[in-house]
């Protein structure tokens, strides 16, 4: 175990045979304070992180929980809650295995115990900022990148400068020649989540508290789902796999099965993870040949991870015994099983034909929780009850607690995920039915909501369950705690630096082949193939660390290079027009209120999509969209002809009373933006910032953008007393985004006339489209353009 | 100059070079790791089992 020293002798073999022969001994301790404070964050956060889950869950089913507070919305709370896991529980579990793992590995102690600490405060630090500011509506409205630049910022600094820098420093001074696996899982974590994180949050600021992406539209949702995707491959699961590659094994005191196929499990997730990205956007605006790419990749993606899965599995060979008895490796089996479901489910999701049943609907948040709850839940509890005895000194409080969390989580989460892919195949198949007329089955949104509700009630047992589970692991861990020694033991070790100079032990140039009559390339690709290469990367973490971000790099600029520089890949759409400063507010209602995480924005070229929603969207209507606002799940119906479609006192109505026009919508009231009141003077910076991306807004607009929205506000307030509704609106939020609501999907039904006359959009229905486009039922993505569009 | 090499390339054949260069590299990969001797991973997989400083672990 840990206590006893490392290296009683400290002494090279006598037969070695490098040029290694320091005697010199050094001594050093572990860091386990870091430890067991990133332990300790981690179970607190699992906790919150899952309470709030539980109770978005409860929102679904009983939107008038909160009182209509808006602080407390799904559409605000559901990010907190993303967040709270994949950034609080899964970070800071991630931490406590690399602060742990890596030292040992290593053989030193952490490079810094300071730049440790300020990791550690600088982490919840951004996690308390988004816990205060995602409520208060302050969001980037980008899934999982939610957060706004100043906090942005902050996490850049904190996880590559502070962590990453720290981490690589202590690579450099370990006194391990070779980097086990584990760790180049997480020189791939901490370069591609640096890289994801600050290129897909490139802001043009418009204040403290709001950004506007550098992208637009087709290429912001491209980078998003880059990054979307990326976070899960790099933050929720290369990380874990180094977790599973080291603790497991010492779990399981047998080493891993296969150390080839992490070789091949490694780089070939490194390499093909960063294409998949697109199979997010199946069938949306997205140009074809990047769907493609992604899907492919995606199906290829298959075999590593499956490849890592029976690698851990395996790892267990002539323990199974072991693992009927220790909760812990009950954990990690658990684990490592959903990572193989996950990770088959995956690439069948990518598949453009399945995509098309399951995209917007609950399949996605089946499969996402399948891999949250199963891999990243069960390995980092594996871990804690792993760590717990080590860390604290002491045993574990209560074994059978261990075991009772374990059985509670595991029905937890079939209790979650069984539902919730019933609700998704349900909603999916619903939506796409055609009666004998050849119309919609289910032609109103809400019969296809209230259907699947009671589903959502068996959802919320379950992830009661999963939250029960955790409480147990609280408890535990306290207890644990409580039990602790008065000090700490901290066993010193000893053992020579590393020389700076290596000479391998075997020759490479010796291939047995000296006498063979062949070609010497042939001899040179034999030492070649031998892959000494590949062993001296795994020597050097400065050049390891280099080779996985070109990996990363030039995998993505394959991808992102023909998607910004190739014209005709979002072709331009005459009528198209930046959003009026009244809108553009709006919009930022639209993104604070978190709409996006019920509405998408996206008719897909489908049947029954253009008969439900109307003309399916093009790639030249969201050029001014920063951010895009495509969605990923549809609670409610998509809003990309949502312009014109109701009145603007139907939209005031809709925003109080919800479920007066339907019955059993799960909508909240939004009665606040009737009465809180629209800050005209903070308008312009909106306007400003998206001129400076390249809006062609007029110099009217620009400097008296104030005055600009009063007047169109004005109007619409005029329209929603004509329609009956009350006098004096116009200072009102509502006026605001129901400004934004009417305008959206008409651009492309404008005449050049009447957009240069700023018609209003409501004029506009989306029923009176120019021609009928052809569409296709479930087949790929159509690149036709509409009549109105211009190369 | 930059702007007219930059007009000047193909991106539409991006997805099959990309392709190409994945497969490649996978079986470069594939093929170097069972390349690897039975001792040196062997040693390579022990070591988050022991404490003990092994310098240098070599094939």
């Amino acid at each position: 175990m840990d206590t006893h020293v490392a290296n009683q002798s400290g002494q090279p073999d006598a037969d070695d045979t490098t040029t290694q022969r320091t005697t010199e001994m050094e001594s050093f301790s572990y860091d386990d304070g870091i430890v067991r404070m990133f332990a300790t964050a981690t179970i607190i956060w699992a906790l919150v992180g899952t309470l709030a889950g539980l109770i978005v869950a409860l929102l679904l089913v009983m939107p008038s929980l909160t009182g209509g507070l808006p602080w407390l919305s799904f559409g605000r709370l559901r990010p907190l809650h993303t967040n709270a896991a994949i950034f609080a529980f899964a970070g800071n579990a991630i931490f406590a295995a690399v602060y742990y793992s890596t030292q040992r590995l290593c053989k030193t102690r952490m490079w810094s115990d300071l730049l440790g600490r300020v990791h550690f405060w600088g982490w919840q630090l951004i996690i308390v900022a988004a816990a205060v500011t995602l409520p208060l509506g302050i969001t980037q409205g980008k899934e999982y990148a939610e957060l706004e630049w100043p906090i942005d910022l902050l996490i850049a600094v904190v996880w590559l400068v502070i962590f990453g820098g720290n981490f690589l420093m202590t690579l450099i001074n370990r006194r391990e020649r070779h980097m086990y696996v584990a760790l180049w899982f997480y020189i791939a974590t901490i370069v591609t989540v640096a890289v994801l994180h600050v290129f897909n949050n490139l802001v043009v600021p418009a204040g403290l508290f709001k950004g506007y992406s550098v992208y637009a539209g087709v290429q912001d949702a491209f980078m998003q789902w880059w990054y979307g995707h990326n976070a899960v491959a790099f933050f929720l699961t290369t990380p874990f796999l180094g977790l599973m590659y080291y603790f497991l094994p010492k779990a399981a005191d047998r080493p891993v099965f296969s150390y080839r196929l992490s070789i091949i499990h490694f780089w070939s997730l490194v390499f093909i993870y960063i294409w998949a990205g697109p199979h997010h956007l199946h069938y949306t605006a997205l140009p074809e040949w990047a769907s493609t790419l992604g899907m492919l990749f995606s199906l290829m993606l298959w075999m590593p991870s499956w490849g890592g899965m029976i690698n851990g599995l395996l790892t267990l060979r002539g323990a199974w015994h072991k693992v009927a008895a220790d909760p812990v490796l009950k954990f990690f089996v658990v684990g490592v099983t959903f990572y193989g479901m996950s990770t088959f489910e995956g690439p069948m999701l990518s598949i453009k034909s399945v995509n098309s049943l399951s995209h917007y609907t609950d399949w996605t948040i089946a499969h996402v929780h399948s891999g949250a709850l199963g891999w990243n839940g069960f390995m980092a509890f594996g871990m804690l009850y792993w760590l717990l005895p080590r860390i604290y000194q002491t045993k574990v409080w209560s074994d059978k607690l261990v075991s009772l969390h374990f059985w509670t989580g595991t029905i937890g989460i079939l209790l979650y995920i069984i539902p919730i892919y019933a609700a998704g195949l349900m909603q999916g198949l619903m939506w796409r039915e055609m009666d004998e007329t050849g119309n919609l089955a289910y032609p109103d949104f809400i019969e296809t909501v209230q259907e699947i509700v009671p589903l959502w009630w068996l959802r919320v047992v379950g992830g009661a369950l999963y939250v029960g589970g955790v409480v147990m692991l609280c408890i535990n861990a306290l207890m644990t705690w409580l039990n602790r020694p008065a000090t700490y033991d901290v066993p010193v070790y000893s053992a020579p630096a590393l020389s700076k100079h290596y000479v391998e032990q075997t020759k490479e140039a010796n291939t047995g082949l000296e006498e063979v009559p062949m070609l010497d390339a042939a001899k040179g690709l034999s030492v070649w193939a031998r892959m000494g290469w590949h062993r001296r990367w795994e020597r050097l973490p400065v050049r390891f660390t280099i080779l996985t971000t070109l990996a990363v790099v030039i995998a993505t600029l394959f991808e992102l290079v023909p998607t910004f520089l190739i014209r005709s890949n979002v072709p331009t759409i005459a009528t198209v027009k930046p959003y009026t400063p009244l809108e553009l507010a709006g919009r930022h209602i639209f993104v604070a209120e978190g709409c996006y995480n019920c509405h998408s924005q996206m008719i897909r070229p489908m049947v029954h999509e253009t008969k439900r929603y109307g003309e399916y969207s093009k790639p030249g209507e969201f050029i001014y969209d920063r951010p895009f606002q495509w969605g990923s799940r549809r609670i409610g119906p998509d809003l990309a002809r949502e312009g014109g479609r109701q009145s603007s006192f139907w939209h005031w109505r809709h925003f109080e009373i919800p479920t007066e026009f339907n019955e059993g919508s799960v909508m909240p009231s939004y009665e606040h933006l009737l009465t809180a009141t629209l800050n005209y003077d903070e308008i312009a910076p909106h306007v400003k910032a998206a001129w400076q991306l390249g809006a062609p807004y007029s110099d009217e607009d620009l400097n008296n953008s104030k005055q600009v929205a009063f007047k169109q506000a004005e109007r619409i307030a005029a329209d929603i007393v004509a329609q009956g509704g009350p006098a004096n609106t116009m200072d009102k939020q509502a006026i605001a985004l129901i400004a934004y609501l009417q305008r959206i999907g008409t651009d492309l039904f404008a005449t050049e006339e009447a957009a240069a006359t700023e018609a209003p959009a409501v004029e506009a229905p989306a029923e009176e489209a120019p021609a009928e486009q052809p569409v296709t039922d479930d087949a790929a993505g159509d690149e036709t353009a509409a009549t109105t569009e211009t190369e | 100059m930059i702007k007219d090499l930059v007009s000047f390339l193909d991106y539409s054949s991006c997805a099959e070079v990309a392709l190409t260069l994945f497969v490649c590299t996978f079986f470069l990969i594939f093929f170097g790791a069972f390349r690897l001797s039975n001792s040196a991973t062997e040693k390579f997989a022990a070591i988050p089992l022991s404490d003990r400083v092994e310098d240098p672990r070599s094939e």
